[in-house]
């Protein structure tokens, strides 16, 4: 140590009598420094500016970490090689599992026989279906997996049976022994087939069947006024092709198992929801909650991936009860693409209306997603795909339909950004295309439509800060946009595109009666004063361990190094719902919040009791809790928590999170329903070479509102991340399926995920709109900025070569054929002399500009003012802005039955409605 | 050098491996056709090498051998005798961090830490052998490195921040220190 006072060893704990360098003594000096202004808001007397006025956590700002570049809390470890992932768990007398996997598309299986596979030397334990007769799912009302196939297989790669060995190469030489008879059937791969009528559909669901048909479910929304887009002088129609798309995480699947002396198990996972994880062990090994305790290990990437209870996961736990000793799965990289529950493959159809005064009359989405074998997340996944567009922009009618069929691939879930990509992908081009038709620039376009702070959508979802308009100003300016746009020569262009999400989801996905919070944070704080922060959260790499941490160091003034959090195991964490749905630094930090405040006020009225001063006028510092108007007159840190914990120990506090109620009451009114919503708006430039059809994205400028960035260097990754992520999908990565219905790409050679040379150079940019109800502000930062990226590289191509491609991801082969055959058409002789898409305004681009600017200003008055009315969608189009349209206009619909008359043509995902609902297979109603 | 052969078992060759792994000398009985990246974690326990694909095409895997980075799911271990074998657990010095590892740490070049073992080796490889690169050199030298967390920008800005430390003496004993102070902040 540099200090030149004398090393003091062994020192008293006492209240007073502590060398203040000492580590956690209360600040590096004994008296109370004045604090730093500048981390204090203004609203708090400081000169922190707050351009989006005052948030309810002002006061508990201390100016310590939050808005602070703060490295990962976990960071070391990793650097060091010292964190332990799912296959890094090596306990004495392991032994190893191995799966027996499927060669079939579809088919009963007939019998298992596995007596060549016992009879190998070092195989300990062999399990097959009937071991695990129960179902499980992630959703309750969708629970159709098992550990191991009961009666049928349902994609190549689905799990039969599973063996222990001593050692990997028996494991793997007995999984190949085990013999097993199947009866074929009839599989389909075509996603348009699952909606028709099957002598065998993939699963025989109970009590609730769509006809005889493969749809797991269907949606059918009418909103607003019909009226609207008859009125409309543009329409935009498109029809896409979106690619199902893997998480392609670093870590593929790996699972330890082990049954304690005591007959408990201890599940080893790296899982973003360890919780449902606890639920399906529960269910699937028959033993209370309370006999399991389900470690979290170091997650290598999630994105949605690990976000199901699996069946490899089961078989591990049956494996070790059966054999007694614990059992390790790791799966090759084949394996992860069998489980896959990446982004569901899609075919959207869309229509965008607008009328002469340039605003979006109407909406009309159909979208068939494909689910492959397995319901997973796909039940919210057929809402997400519509809902979750009827933001961020005012619209005058929006219909969709959306059905979710199962078929014989693996099966499709939640991938970041879950259910809102695609769509929103279409979205964005078409208002591209509309604002051509239009004559007037996107960005005007869009800054003239979009909804205000503290609004409601056409379906219900309360929005509350909203900075949409901040991010497509930011990136208009920083990348030149008017003066590049429509101007660039052939080959060269750019584009914009914007992202809407959910941060975090309203409702639970266990439907609880009892009002469980959705996130629980326990603080425990003894002599030493360090803070343990007891989380359920699912650190999965994207820092919401640090995220808490930092919640709690700033609300009581501490460092984070005194600050350590046990987040790993269900037995010493409270309940939290798990790293999905960009819930957990709304969710989390917000309980953690809570908690602290109920220790700053126990430290807070300790010092008062000591110095005298009215506790109201007391302020936590750096390690000090003193006097506001005199700092001299204080305590440190550890002086008042050892006050507070006269008579009693430690400081115990918990605290936890729901979500306020909300939303409207029809049917489905739940799915997209979020306490905040994130915001994004990217400009992309693109560089095509019209000959050979390759992309290259040469520059990204890309805005995210995140409400505040309590940790901006992680908010920068998420972004940076989240572009390299959506890249891929716009221009390399696919799960390509052959003919017959095979992968052919399960690896990293074939599925091309973006290298460091792909990559363009991503310009973050953070706004932050401050949202009443979120952490300090915050909202999430982890899939919102995944969504604009594929619209604007879409509309940046256009821009560049004047070519529009409906089907992702735009490889070479695909840009060169439709390059070939715009020059067909328009008789070019050589690529080389396409003209490039030019921009010609018209007279309602003035209209646009003067409306966006009216309504920023609208907006801003929105933020800062204390009493607003209420605005709902729709009062664009002449509505009373405070009442519900269908209050008011009888012709506002609010439907989610489709009608005959669409019956007699519907859509492709609409068609899904012609099948009539029936109670059991086979039984006509 | 010859590893040295032993009896046939069960119709597979086995042999002793000798060969240093992160300083310290191993000898260790192996099959011929035993994965060096096997090797390592099942049997040394350098958990650090990470298994992402195992066919050569994510980096997750990449070891030194000899100061060079290789990838450790396509090099047998019999290759490697008598090699000097470096994983991410060699980088540090007791608890003072190779400059690259603290700026990782530091520029968010990890984010799940999955792929950071591979990265840091081949960056720390890049390094020794190109103190100052440019963003174009350091990103060539991790191009064989799949990272689907951080869209490898603050990866590269790790590199450059650790090469600023290295090409500057008194940085580098002013920021790797702190990783040697049990009490990082607090004085000192
Ligand atoms: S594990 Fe070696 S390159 Fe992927
Ligand atoms: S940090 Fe997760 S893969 Fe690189």
């Amino acid at each position: 140590m540099a200090s030149d006072k004398k090393e003091m060893v062994g020192y008293r704990q006492q209240p007073g009598k502590l060398d203040f360098t000492r580590p956690g003594s209360g600040g590096s000096s004994s008296i109370s420094r004045e604090r730093e202004s500048d981390t204090i808001p203004e609203s708090q007397g400081g000169d922190l500016p707050q351009p989006w006025g005052p948030h309810r956590h002002d006061d508990l700002i201390t100016g310590r970490v939050i808005g602070k570049p703060t490295p990962l809390i976990d960071s070391k470890w990793k650097v060091t090689g010292q964190a332990l992932y799912g296959d890094d768990i090596r306990l004495p007398g392991e032994i190893i599992g191995r799966l027996v996997r499927t060669d079939r598309h579809y088919a009963r299986v007939l019998s298992i026989d596995a007596s060549e596979a016992e009879s190998l030397p070092g195989v300990l334990g062999i399990a097959t279906g009937e071991d695990a007769p129960h179902a499980f799912g992630v959703l309750p009302v969708t629970k159709d997996e098992h550990a191991m196939a009961v009666e049928k297989v349902r994609h190549i790669g689905d799990i039969v049976a599973c063996v222990a060995a001593e050692d990997e190469d028996t494991a793997r030489l007995a999984a190949n022994s085990i013999r097993i008879e199947y009866e074929d059937l009839e599989p389909i791969f075509d996603i348009k087939d699952g909606l028709k009528d099957s002598e065998n559909p993939i699963h025989d669901r109970g009590r609730y069947h769509i006809g005889e048909s493969n749809v797991q479910k269907r949606v059918f929304q009418r909103f607003g006024r019909v009226q609207n887009i008859e009125d409309s002088i543009a329409s935009h129609e498109s029809s896409w092709t979106f690619k199902g798309v893997n998480h392609g995480f670093t870590e593929p699947h790996a699972v330890v198992a082990h049954w304690d002396p005591r007959g408990r198990l201890t599940l080893y996972t790296p899982q973003q929801v360890p919780h449902y994880v606890h639920r399906a062990l529960a269910d699937v090994l028959e033993i209370p909650m309370h006999q399991i305790n389900v470690y979290r290990t170091f997650v290598g990437g999630g994105f949605g991936g690990k976000s199901d209870p699996f069946p490899h996961e089961m078989c591990a736990a049956i494996l070790a009860r059966k054999t007694g000793r614990p059992v390790r799965i790791t799966f090759d990289r084949e394996e992860v693409f069998w489980t896959n529950r990446g982004r569901h493959p899609s075919k959207i159809t869309m229509a965008i209306h607008a009328d002469d005064e340039g605003r979006l009359s109407g909406i009309e989405t159909d979208a068939l997603i494909d689910g492959g074998g397995f319901a997973s997340f796909g039940h919210v996944t057929t809402y997400y795909n519509g809902v979750l567009h009827t933001a961020p922009y005012e619209i005058g009618a929006f219909h969709y339909t959306g059905a979710r069929v199962w078929t014989n691939k693996p099966a499709s879930g939640a991938m970041r950004g879950h259910g809102a990509v695609n769509s929103r992908c279409a979205v964005e081009v078409g208002i591209d295309d509309i604002s051509e038709k239009l004559g007037v620039d996107p960005i005007d376009l869009r800054l003239a439509n979009l909804l205000p702070p503290h609004s409601a959508t056409i379906t219900g979802f309360r929005i509350t800060s909203m900075g949409m308009r901040e991010c497509l100003e930011r990136v208009r300016a920083e990348s030149g946009w008017d003066e590049k746009f429509r101007n660039m020569p052939l080959g060269k262009g750019i584009g914009v595109g914007c992202g809407f999400f959910i941060s975090g989801s309203g409702l639970p996905i266990h439907w609880d009666p009892n009002k469980f919070p959705h996130a629980t944070v326990h603080l425990k704080i003894d002599m030493d004063g360090g803070v343990t922060i007891h989380t359920g959260a699912a650190d999965i790499g994207q820092g919401s361990d640090t995220v808490v941490a930092q919640a709690v160091a700033e609300v009581l003034g501490l460092p984070m190094d005194m600050i350590r959090i046990r987040s790993r195991e269900s037995d010493t964490s409270p309940v939290d719902l798990g790293s999905y749905s960009s819930r957990v630094t709304f969710m989390n930090a917000n309980a953690a919040v809570s908690a602290a405040m109920q220790i700053r006020s126990e430290l807070i009225s300790a010092a008062s009791e000591i110095t005298g001063v009215d506790e109201k006028r007391i302020l936590i510092g750096d390690r000090r809790v003193y006097s506001k108007d005199d700092p001299s007159n204080g305590v440190s840190y550890l002086e008042a928590l050892h006050k507070a914990q006269e008579d009693r120990g430690a400081l115990l506090a918990s605290g936890s999170y729901r979500t306020p109620p909300m939303g409207k009451m029809h049917k489905g009114a739940a799915a997209g329903l979020a306490p905040a919503y994130s915001f994004s708006a990217y400009v992309a430039e693109v560089d095509v070479d019209v000959e050979t059809g390759k992309i290259k994205v040469e520059k990204v400028w890309a805005a995210h509102d995140c409400g505040k960035a309590l940790n901006p260097l992680s908010v920068e990754g998420q972004i940076i991340g989240s572009c390299h992520m959506g890249l891929g999908q716009v221009i390399s990565e696919e799960m390509r399926y052959g003919r017959t219905g095979n992968l052919l790409n399960p690896d990293l050679l074939g599925y091309k995920i973006p290298t460091v040379h792909e990559m363009p150079e991503v310009v973050p940019i953070i706004v932050e709109s401050n949202d009443p109800e979120g952490p300090f502000g915050a909202k999430e930062a982890g899939e919102g900025p995944l969504l604009p990226i594929l619209p604007a590289v879409c509309n940046a191509v256009y821009d560049a070569i004047g070519v529009r491609i409906q089907e992702l991801p735009m490889t070479p082969d695909k840009i060169y054929r439709a390059v070939e055959s715009t020059c067909r058409k328009g008789g070019f002789e050589s690529p080389l002399d396409l003209p490039s898409p030019r921009l010609v305004l018209t007279s309602l681009s003035k209209t646009l500009k003067e409306r966006g600017a009216q309504h920023s200003i609208r907006d801003k008055m929105r933020r800062l003012e204390s009493e607003i009315g209420d605005y709902h969608n729709g009062a664009l189009f002449g509505n009373d802005p405070e009442t519900p349209p269908e209050e008011l206009d009888p012709d506002w619909h609010v439907q989610v039955l489709p009608d005959e008359e669409y019956l007699e043509e519907p859509g492709l995902a609409g068609s899904a409605w012609l099948h009539t609902e029936r109670r059991h297979r086979g039984e006509v109603e | 050098m010859a590893a040295h052969p032993l009896p046939v078992e069960n119709g597979v060759s086995t042999r002793v491996w000798s060969a240093s792994v992160n300083g310290k000398s191993r000898q260790i009985i192996i099959r011929d056709h035993d994965i060096l990246l096997d090797v390592l974690r099942d049997n040394v326990g350098a958990l650090g090498a990470k298994r992402g694909c195992d066919m050569g095409t994510c980096g997750c895997c990449s070891v030194l051998i000899d100061g060079k980075p290789k990838l450790s799911c396509m090099t047998l271990a019999v290759e490697t005798e008598g090699c000097e074998i470096t994983t991410v657990e060699g980088l540090a010095d007791g608890h003072h961090l190779h400059p690259i590892q603290t700026m990782f740490s530091e520029c968010g070049g990890s984010q799940c830490g999955f792929c950071t073992p591979g990265f840091l080796v081949v960056c720390a490889a890049l390094l020794e052998s190109n103190p100052s690169p440019t963003r174009k050199e350091a990103q060539d030298a991790i191009e064989g490195n799949l990272c689907r967390c951080t869209g490898y920008q603050q990866i590269v800005d790790s590199i450059m921040e650790a090469s600023d430390i290295i090409t500057s003496e008194e940085r580098l004993v002013s920021t790797t220190r702190p990783a040697s102070n049990p009490h990082p902040g607090y004085g000192g």
